[in-house]
């Protein structure tokens, strides 16, 4: 029943309104996160056990016909189930307490699900229209989301990231329709086995250039970040921590791997561009963020860098660049989502974002410091946290694929990336407390409680790597590293 | 060949238009006289579903809404383009023409294409057994567009 990671989350998003009617408060809280974690447990426990004997298809048939409803589970779309259900639901615990000034918390947890509803509907099509489709069914909500405080720079960021978003959105149907034109199919496997037939060498460039603007968009690779920077820090704090923990890399990362990868197949000339568009990305923004005093706004910059390094790792298109690439998207996920959600209990607290302006807070907010800590070591890559191990894999990798000088890039881009986490934490956690703090509390239950399940998934990860990668991310690795054999052999409805 | 080139013609010049009226309204007739050329065109190469769509919608359901929105600005709300965009879209525009006219005709030769059978299938039969998913992706666009509505025009509580 893999449809259910699609359907439920849309059900649910059609109740939640009307229970907003009912009780303002209680049952939204409820009926959200009992989703999100119906859906963690599913894909965490059962997940395993159902792609044991290779990918999952599922065809849904109506009155006992077949209907045009086709969804594929393997490996990788499982490591990314989980990611979005882990994250999401962390988020969304966070929003018991941080939504509660917003207002119509019902509204919001409707666009919430449905925005989730749309990243699982992404990550389990097997067609390229689909996944153009639930692509746009995560951007709406994501527009509306960002806007959701009303306030000038949030219309603005949302505005701003509409407007390239449907930029993107035009490349990547302007690709589909040069794939379309030339295997008559838009199904992966069909397109993947089209395509080996036709050796259709530099028309297929074109449409990879095409997919690359558009997912390079909505991944926000330098120098296609524009949007980033102002969208992400205008959300509420919970959806910043989506947005750049899930949304840019299931709309981004994920669908251009799994086309270029899996249906496509990876060449060299392939390799290269996204090779150079990580490194690029990695230390552009790393170089961006250290010049930031707006602490959400240097999140932002970090997520550009940090998607560097998946891209980087995924680009060697060795089976352990591509694990590390995973790992760290995974990693990444759980910490930025952490980071993301703790600067959103500072602002809460202070009303401020302004980095100069704080001080001393870990006085007041002892949890609040020592979880963002352990999020900004663990994406600067300090041993033993889970975000050390994938860059470790992804610098390995590159020195056994023979590429010493993005190694070297990638070793430098991370000190930047502890650089400016700590002058984030100093300025904002350490040193005297300013005296307008004096009378800041720690953050509430809910809040503390969402940023302390990610910390500790961050250390036990970075303390169970081996489990982890074994479990969760060799099964999505080996299904890219497969190529094209992992779609054309085995998806045929 | 004639008219089909006459209608490519005026879709181009109706939607170049569209972008470079100052007059909102003139605008977004011209936006709705290029989706109508487009509907055209979609009927004459054989897509008749996607001609009634473009034509239903785009050209008819869009255009209303564009139009009633129009009507609920007020003079003072025009806002101030900036020059650069008045000065960089005219030289795209005459490079991509440019390109179009040297390139693309040889290139739509060289597209290497599986042979396909015709469409099989009424739309419904389409729409239903071959792009149910596409169906439900498009009722959560709409729950989306729904609660997007009710959350940006909601009311805020008192303290903001």
């Amino acid at each position: 029943m893999i449809i259910l990671f699609v359907v439920l989350p849309l059900i649910v998003a059609g109740l939640l309104p009307l229970a907003g009617k009912v009780s303002r408060r209680v049952l939204p809280d409820l009926l959200a996160n009992a989703t999100l974690l119906f859906l963690l447990v599913y894909a965490a426990v059962a997940g395993r056990a159902l792609i044991a004997g290779g990918p999952v298809l599922h065809q849904s048939s109506w009155l006992g016909e077949a209907v045009g409803i086709r969804l594929a589970l393997d490996g990788f779309s499982l490591l990314m189930l989980v990611v979005v259900s882990l994250v999401g639901l962390a988020a969304s615990l966070f929003s018991i307490d941080y939504m509660e000034h917003y207002g119509a918390k019902g509204n919001f947890y409707a666009l919430y699900l449905v925005m989730v509803a749309g990243m699982n509907g992404l990550i389990l099509a097997t067609d390229l229209f689909a996944v153009y489709v639930f692509l746009e069914v995560a951007a709406v909500a994501s527009y509306a989301l960002v806007a959701y405080g009303l306030g000038h720079d949030e219309l603005e960021a949302a505005f701003k990231y509409l407007m390239l978003s449907v930029v993107a959105s035009a490349f990547l149907v302007a690709g589909i329709a040069v794939v379309f034109g030339m295997t008559g199919s838009l199904d992966f496997a069909a397109v993947a086995s089209g395509l080996r037939e036709l050796n259709a060498g530099p028309v297929l460039g074109i449409a990879s250039a095409l997919f690359l603007l558009g997912f390079g968009l909505k991944a926000a690779l330098v120098p296609f970040h524009a949007w980033l920077p102002d969208a992400h820090p205008s959300a509420p704090a919970p959806i910043s921590a989506v947005l750049s923990g899930l949304l840019i890399k299931v709309s981004g990362v994920y669908a251009m791997t799994r086309i270029f990868l899996n249906v496509f197949g990876l060449t060299p000339a392939l390799s290269t561009v996204l090779l150079w568009l990580g490194a690029v990305s990695m230390v552009a923004a790393a170089f961006l963020a250290l010049g930031q005093k707006d602490m959400k706004r240097m999140l932002a910059y970090s997520s550009i860098s940090q998607v560097g390094y998946v891209v980087l790792g995924i680009g060697i298109g060795t089976p352990l660049g591509i694990a590390g690439g995973l790992f760290h998207l995974f990693n990444h996920a759980l910490a930025k989502g952490l980071l993301f959600l703790t600067s959103g209990s500072v602002q809460q607290a202070t009303g401020t974002r302004d980095l100069d302006e704080m001080g001393g807070l870990a006085k007041r907010m002892p949890v609040t410091a020592v979880t963002n800590l352990v999020g900004a070591l663990s994406i600067s890559g300090v041993p033993p946290l889970n975000g050390f191990w994938s860059k470790l894999i992804i610098i390995v990798a590159l020195v056994q694929a023979g590429h010493p000088v993005f190694a070297v890039l990638a070793v430098l881009a991370s000190v930047l990336t502890l650089w400016y986490y700590l002058l984030m934490q100093r300025k904002a956690f350490f040193g005297k407390l300013n005296e307008k703090w004096a009378a800041v509390k720690e953050a509430p239950f809910w809040m503390t409680a969402a940023t302390v399940l990610l910390a500790l998934l961050c250390v036990g990860i970075g303390i169970l790597f081996a489990s982890t990668v074994t479990t969760w991310v060799q099964p999505a690795a080996d299904v890219l590293a497969d190529g094209i054999h992992a779609v054309a052999g085995s998806w045929g409805f | 060949m004639i008219l089909q080139t006459a209608l490519l013609i005026g879709l181009v010049v109706f939607s170049v238009l569209a972008i470079l009226l100052k007059d909102l309204l003139r605008s977004a007739i011209s936006l709705a006289l290029a989706s109508l050329v487009l509907g055209i065109i979609f009927f004459r190469m054989g897509a008749p579903y996607a001609g009634v769509f473009e034509i239903s919608v785009v050209a008819g359901l869009v255009t209303v809404l564009f139009i009633l929105t129009i009507a609920l600005t007020k003079s003072g709300d025009e806002v101030r383009e900036s020059r650069l965009a008045n000065v960089v879209f005219p030289i795209v525009f005459v490079a991509f023409l440019a390109i179009d006219a040297l390139v693309m005709k040889g290139l739509i030769g060289k597209v290497p294409a599986l042979a396909s059978g015709a469409e099989a299938g009424t739309f419904g039969e389409v729409l239903w057994k071959g792009r149910t998913l596409d169906l439900v992706g498009q009722i959560a666009v709409i729950l989306a567009g729904v609660f997007a509505v009710l959350a940006l025009f909601r009311k805020r509580d008192k303290h903001e």
